[in-house]
């Protein structure tokens, strides 16, 4: 049972932590090489990773998307999206795609010359299933080594908690207030059950005993 | 413009759920400090009427307390922020 327990727990928090790693904001220092637009075939299961723009038809299986290719600050490529989220989810409300792919055209630089930029992202990059991070905004930064504190990150993961703990709060006051006082009146209850087939029990024991009792005394065993 | 309906619909029904959820559990909370409050003292009529009275009057106003008018932001709040959102992710 211990193991089942600690296997579900993990499994939570695993599901938890991957959804909020996904959904969150990120923030990645890049120069941006180039931006490109492709089309993107949507009939397969990695549809869940594209966005569903409010504009589209929902029956399309393709759709040209645009992308931001960038160098990471280690020299690593890194490829964005860049899709409307519209009024869906995550909640970015991200409506200005065509802005932001001219703002990271306006970027561009390369290796001899580089122009460093913050690009706030959320999603995974994977090579495997081709799915890209969603490029929420970007701007131009001092250098390559700015630090960065994700003041949004830290806000929605303390108002997450404060929500959890308020439920949690609001269930044990629920559970003061509502449900012990009820348990213990039946708790209450069953023991004057209890309390009254005892007693039930006595007097048919006693109502027995005297039968018995008094069948004895017809083989000379002398009354209890 | 069905994502910012069903973004709407679903929004208020939360809020509003929540906003009930909230609404009980500090009324709850209210009621039982005043319980308290009122065990907690000496009381020269000290009948269940009295502790009952005591208590009728402090729920009473309470309902007129900031606290009790604080729980709307749970139904406006969310609405700012979707509004701030929208001018940072766009405009800013």
């Amino acid at each position: 049972m211990k193991y089942v327990k600690w296997t579900f727990l993990a499994v939570i928090l695993i599901v938890v932590g991957g959804f909020l790693h996904y959904t969150l904001p990120q923030h990645d220092i890049v120069r941006v090489v180039n931006t490109y637009q492709e089309r993107q075939d949507l009939n397969d299961w990695t549809r869940i990773f594209w966005s569903s723009p409010d504009d589209q038809s929902g029956t399309l299986t393709n759709r040209d998307v645009q992308f931001i290719s960038a160098i990471q600050t280690n020299g690593k490529p890194m490829v964005y999206r860049n899709e409307d989220t519209g009024w869906n989810w995550p909640p970015y409300f991200k409506f200005d795609t065509a802005s932001l792919q001219t703002e990271a055209d306006d970027l561009k630089s390369n290796a001899e010359n580089p122009k460093w930029a913050v690009i706030t992202h959320y999603g995974w990059r994977n090579e495997l299933f081709s799915i890209f991070p969603n490029a929420v905004g970007i701007k131009p930064v001092a250098g390559p080594d700015v630090r960065i504190i994700p003041w949004v990150n830290i806000f929605i993961l303390t108002v997450f908690l404060i929500v959890l703990l308020t439920i949690r709060a609001m269930w044990r006051q629920f559970k003061e207030r509502s449900i012990d006082p009820v348990l213990e009146d039946v708790g209450e209850a069953w023991d004057e059950v209890e309390d009254r087939a005892d007693a039930a029990g006595d007097e048919v024991r006693g109502l027995w005993g005297r039968f018995k009792g008094w069948l004895g005394t017809w083989q000379g065993k002398p009354r209890k | 413009m069905i994502g910012f309906l069903r973004l709407a619909i679903f929004g208020t029904v939360a809020a509003a759920l929540s906003y009930w959820a909230l609404l009980i559990y500090s009324r709850s909370l209210r009621r039982e400090a005043l319980e308290k409050e009122w065990d907690g003292d000496w009381h020269e009529d000290a009948s269940p009427e009295a502790r009952a009275l005591f208590i009728e009057e402090g729920m009473a106003e309470y309902e007129h307390s900031l606290r009790r008018k604080l729980i709307w932001l749970v139904l406006v709040l969310p609405a700012v922020v979707v509004g701030v959102l929208i001018y940072l992710v766009n405009y800013a």
